[in-house]
């Protein structure tokens, strides 16, 4: 008896101490939260600054203005990619024999490059 | 020879007009518009309002009164969900110093320079002499935090094009997460090229 005495005392006295922690109408289960928050990785440092989450908006303008620096580029990799392919035998200059300018149906280098499916190989 | 003399000293000056740069200072109140983005106008026109309307909303008379002392606040996040990149903190370093420079409300340090703080303050436990040390856990708690966001709308066709940005601010209690005060700032323009 004295033993069922001694714990219902310890449970009680337990629940009161418990109950002097809470503020008035707080929620008892707050502990759940507040250690899951302390257990997250602290975002404090990021408080006080912008956050930059921006989009691309259409512009008409700029995109005619892209439009025309992506061509540009095409064309300046499409020089530099023909020029390096017409070094062997399909050069811009008259070889006598297979002048490249003008579309001889079998040997024009813009298909029959190196890299070309129809590359016709000696 | 005459004429080659002439000649010259006109393209000379020709090369080195077309050379010059010049900078001069402006009045920052007056900042004109350039292409149409965001600048220093907005940013002020912006903090005018915040502060204009965070001074005079009811939410601080009603701390006042029911706490008999004035409100503190710490600075949160602000989120840039326009198509510029806007630093939020042209705006807001003067929303700060109205708080402060009026005295209607305390402000509370955060971010980086709060944790450069407490950095100091632990370097002072060990080099500082006892008299003079700071210690921990004797900062000011905030009652609110004040977080925003930025957004805009774009609506272009050949060379015509309007921009709407709206500027959000929301002061939130920490306690109970009640929103007591939200600021808005709207500016329109109009581009022609």
């Amino acid at each position: 008896m004295k033993k069922v005495l001694l714990s219902l005392s310890i449970i009680v006295a337990g629940y009161a101490a418990n109950a002097q922690d809470l503020a008035p109408d707080q929620n008892p289960n707050y502990k759940v939260s507040m250690e899951k928050y302390q257990a997250l990785p602290a975002i404090q440092t990021s408080m006080n600054t912008t956050v930059q989450d921006t989009y691309k908006a259409y512009d008409w303008s700029t995109a005619k203005a892209e439009r025309k620096a992506e061509r540009r580029n095409f064309r300046r990799e499409r020089a530099l990619f023909n020029s390096y392919n017409n070094s062997w035998n399909n050069n811009n200059w008259n070889n006598g024999w297979n002048n490249n300018n003008y579309n001889n149906g079998w040997n024009n280098n813009r298909w029959n490059n190196n890299w070309s499916p129809f590359f016709f190989r000696w | 020879m005459k004429q080659i003399f002439t000649l010259f000293t006109l393209s000379a000056f020709l090369v080195l007009a077309s050379c010059s740069h010049k900078v001069s200072r402006i009045d920052p109140a007056e900042t004109p518009d350039i292409n149409g983005s965001w600048n220093n106008t907005d940013s002020r026109l912006t903090a005018e309002a915040m502060i204009n309307q965070s001074m005079t909303d009811k939410w601080l008379s009603e701390y006042v009164q029911a706490k008999g002392k004035k409100p503190v606040v710490i600075v949160g996040m602000v989120t840039n969900k326009s198509h510029e990149h806007i630093e939020a903190e042209t705006f807001m370093a003067d929303l700060e110093k109205s708080f402060i420079t009026t005295s209607k409300v305390g402000l509370v340090q955060s971010g980086k320079k709060r944790e450069e703080m407490r950095s100091e303050k632990a370097d002072q436990q060990t080099n500082a002499t006892v008299s003079t040390m700071k210690k921990f856990g004797l900062e000011k708690g905030a009652d609110y935090i004040l977080q925003g966001s930025i957004n805009s709308i774009v609506d272009s066709y050949k060379r015509k094009k309007t921009v709407t940005y709206q500027i959000n601010l929301e002061l939130t209690d920490i306690q109970t997460n009640e929103v007591v005060w939200i600021g808005d700032k709207k500016i329109a323009k109009y581009v022609k090229n």
